[in-house]
């Protein structure tokens, strides 16, 4: 008997004061919720207020491990809850039986309406949970660039995830005491702290050119049967890109992120790479000499057909030998023994110091992960440097950039010689005010009166242009084709591989925009101009009409009452 | 001397509890304490009933929130491109303009109609200054 008592006595001790802190806890764990509370997160909006990625409210069903793992199948509350739910009985149960913590979610992201009808079911143990759900009114449109989130809705790629912090707000608390059906209590603690929503961004992307580009790219890439390519389009007065797409990409509304092999479409090829741009370079060699008064359109030199340099032979693209040609005509037909001689002009540290001043060899400063700095060598960094690497980089090869950055270097001859900052963000929304992005101007690449000559002489490239392949009605233009051999990682070139591009502007007098297309190993015939040149066409066409852009060319317009 | 108040009150509470009224006041008394009882208890379940409501409120709340974004998103995606364009095709049987004709006129072109958007914030109208019976006599010496 005294002994008896002395262990139960003991025991006692044990749980109340003991493990008194334990189970205490235990108790506080089953009848106090803490949950991190959120409010919606910020949408993605093109420039002119479009969504293109917003969220909705859904709700998670949470189910209370203890107060459903001894029901059958054919419950009649398993049957009413897997009923809404979508997911089977057997499944739900084995899932409650199999879990240690105090509640699963059965469910996750349910409708309104689905939400609703369990509510109305009134099922012990069973509680909402508000979350939410991106979607994607526009589709798939620009989805490189938007990113997605995960199912804790943070952002895991893209704008996403570079602005979550923005787009996320603040998280809020919510702690309360339930019954042990997991009812609130009404006269339980309940602690609340309000979370704040996020802003919504406004981005510089103009959803009708965005899906323009998307759909002249996935043609040409179609009836190139090409691996990818990249549009990119700018507003050459501001630095805003108004149009981004990158093939190929992904489903944003079907994401498996489980499969590593799609891993690689995510990224946000027009910025993060690299490739060798080929002849549209020409233009940043011309721009350099142009700048320096080292030459001018009409300055000629002797193409023989080969350029010496170093213990290398550089040939034009057809082994042409063209005997006395212009600068013009080095621009026009794509001479690289001309853009070679002309390299040799300005010497290694003025023509690095343009290609520099460009934004070639450094990150372009748009402000998204993954912005390439691209690949320049230059006598002061590399030892290995030699001649033969300025007579090719001054035509495009044995230098590494990004669509983005080739892109903008055509903006900045847009713009008379002024560089400005890529923005791809405009303007944040919030509810305590708005924050908008201003145009910031990097530097005067090169005098105005230099960027108008070579902008002339752009026009007269596309002049010399078969009008099966660019044609833009009713507006002068300007531009240049480029196709490079397909650089590979071991520093060598694949066989047979190019990539084909064009870089233009439009309209030509007062330019609206500067556009690139690139074409990743196109088969059959490579030239830009056979490839790129068809897309750019077609873009610009449809973009001034859309941008209320007037013709200049009068023989297309029509005088109303005429 | 003590004796003459103690027999006094001993007189007094034999005549009260002799007195036709004990009872009634005895009932009184224990109706004030059963409703002092009960009082906690109206409280309680006031109370009760309150925050039961203000949860019907809060849920009532979510779900008007939670419908209005469902349709604030319909209405995105029913301005989506290409729903108008799938429009344009399928049902009103329109297609791609083969050749642009561009048609000066005089006129400046219409504002562009942007959809009515859910997420910025309404333009707050700048606070107007309070008018007084003294602002209105002596407004005029004000500068």
């Amino acid at each position: 008997m005294g002994v008896g008592t002395l262990i139960m006595t003991g025991r006692l001790a044990q749980l109340q004061i003991v493990d008194h802190p334990q189970y205490a806890e235990e108790a506080r764990l089953s009848h106090n919720v803490e949950q991190t509370v959120t409010d919606r997160r910020g949408a993605l909006l093109d420039r002119n207020g479009y969504p293109l990625a917003a969220s909705e409210d859904t709700f998670d069903v949470m189910v209370e491990r203890d107060a459903w793992k001894a029901r059958a199948p054919g419950d009649e509350a398993v049957s009413k809850l897997t009923g809404v739910i979508g997911v089977p009985a057997q499944q739900l149960l084995d899932q409650l039986n199999s879990t240690d913590i105090f509640e699963v979610d059965a469910a996750r992201n349910l409708s309104f309406e689905k939400a609703e009808a369990v509510r109305k079911a009134g099922l012990d143990g069973v509680r909402l949970v508000s979350s939410s759900h991106r979607v994607y009114p526009e589709g798939n449109m620009a989805a490189q660039v938007l990113g997605f989130v995960g199912r804790d809705s943070s952002g895991l790629t893209g704008l996403e995830a570079d602005l979550d912090s923005v787009l996320a707000g603040t998280k809020g608390s919510l702690t309360a005491e339930r019954d042990g059906l997991g009812r609130d209590l009404a006269f339980g603690r309940r602690e609340e702290v309000a979370p704040q929503p996020g802003a919504d961004v406004v981005l510089t992307i103009d959803r009708y050119i965005q899906r323009l580009a998307e759909q002249e790219l996935d043609r040409t890439v179609k009836e190139n049967k090409a691996s990818g390519g990249t549009i990119v389009v700018v507003q050459p007065k501001t630095g805003e890109i108004l149009a981004m797409a990158s093939r190929p990409t992904f489903d944003v509304t079907a994401l498996d992120l489980s499969d590593d092999s799609k891993l690689a479409l995510y990224r946000d090829r027009a910025i993060t790479d690299m490739y060798e741009p080929g002849s549209v370079f020409k233009l940043v060699t011309t721009a350099a000499a142009l700048d320096l008064g080292l030459v001018s359109p009409d300055t000629w030199w002797y193409d023989s057909g080969v350029f010496k340099a170093s213990e290398w032979s550089i040939h034009n693209w057809d082994f042409s030998a063209n005997g006395p040609q212009t600068v013009q005509q080095m621009l026009s037909k794509s001479l690289n023994t001309g853009a070679a001689w002309v390299a040799q002009q300005l010497g290694p540290d003025r023509f690095y110091d343009y290609v520099s001043r460009f934004g070639f060899g450094r990150p372009s400063g748009i402000g998204l992960s993954g912005d390439a700095p691209g690949r320049v060598r230059t006598p002061q960094d590399d030892g290995n440097w030699r001649d033969i690497d300025m007579a090719t980089n001054s035509f495009g090869q044995g230098i590494s950039v990004t669509p983005l950055q080739m892109a903008m270097a055509v903006a900045t001859i847009a713009n008379n010689g002024l560089a400005m900052k890529p923005q791809i963000v405009k303007e944040t929304v919030s509810p305590a005010g708005r924050q908008s992005n201003a145009p910031q101007p990097l530097q005067q690449v090169i005098s105005p009166a230099s960027a108008q000559t070579l902008r002339n002489m752009m026009g007269v490239v596309v002049d010399g242009i078969n009008k099966h392949y660019l044609d833009v009605q009713g507006y002068k233009i300007g531009g240049k084709t480029g196709t490079a051999n397909l650089a590979t990682a071991d520093a060598g070139y694949k066989d047979q591989a190019y990539i084909s591009s064009f870089v233009g502007i439009a309209p030509l007098d007062d330019p609206a925009i500067a556009v690139l297309v690139k074409i990743d190993e196109p088969q059959g015939v490579p030239w830009g101009t056979v490839v790129a040149a068809p897309a750019f066409s077609r873009l610009v066409q449809q973009t001034l009409t859309y941008l209320n852009i007037p013709p200049t060319e009068e023989a297309l317009v029509s005088k109303l009452g005429q | 001397m003590a004796t003459a108040p103690r027999t006094q009150t001993r007189a007094v509470i034999a005549e009260l509890v002799q007195s036709p009224t004990l009872p009634v006041l005895l009932i009184l008394a224990a109706m004030v304490i059963g409703i002092a009882a009960l009082l906690p208890l109206v409280q309680s379940s006031g109370a009760t009933t309150t925050a039961g409501n203000i949860q019907a409120l809060e849920q009532e709340k979510t779900s008007w929130q939670a419908q209005l974004r469902e349709l604030e998103t319909q209405v995105a995606t029913l301005g989506s491109l290409n729903r108008i364009e799938a429009e344009a095709r399928d049902r009103l049987g329109m297609e791609p303009p083969q050749v642009t004709h561009y048609i000066t006129v005089d006129v400046p072109p219409p504002e562009s109609q942007k959809l009515p958007s859910r997420f910025l914030p309404n333009e707050h109208p700048k606070p107007q200054s309070e008018s007084s019976l003294w602002k209105d006599l002596f407004g005029w010496m004000l500068p």
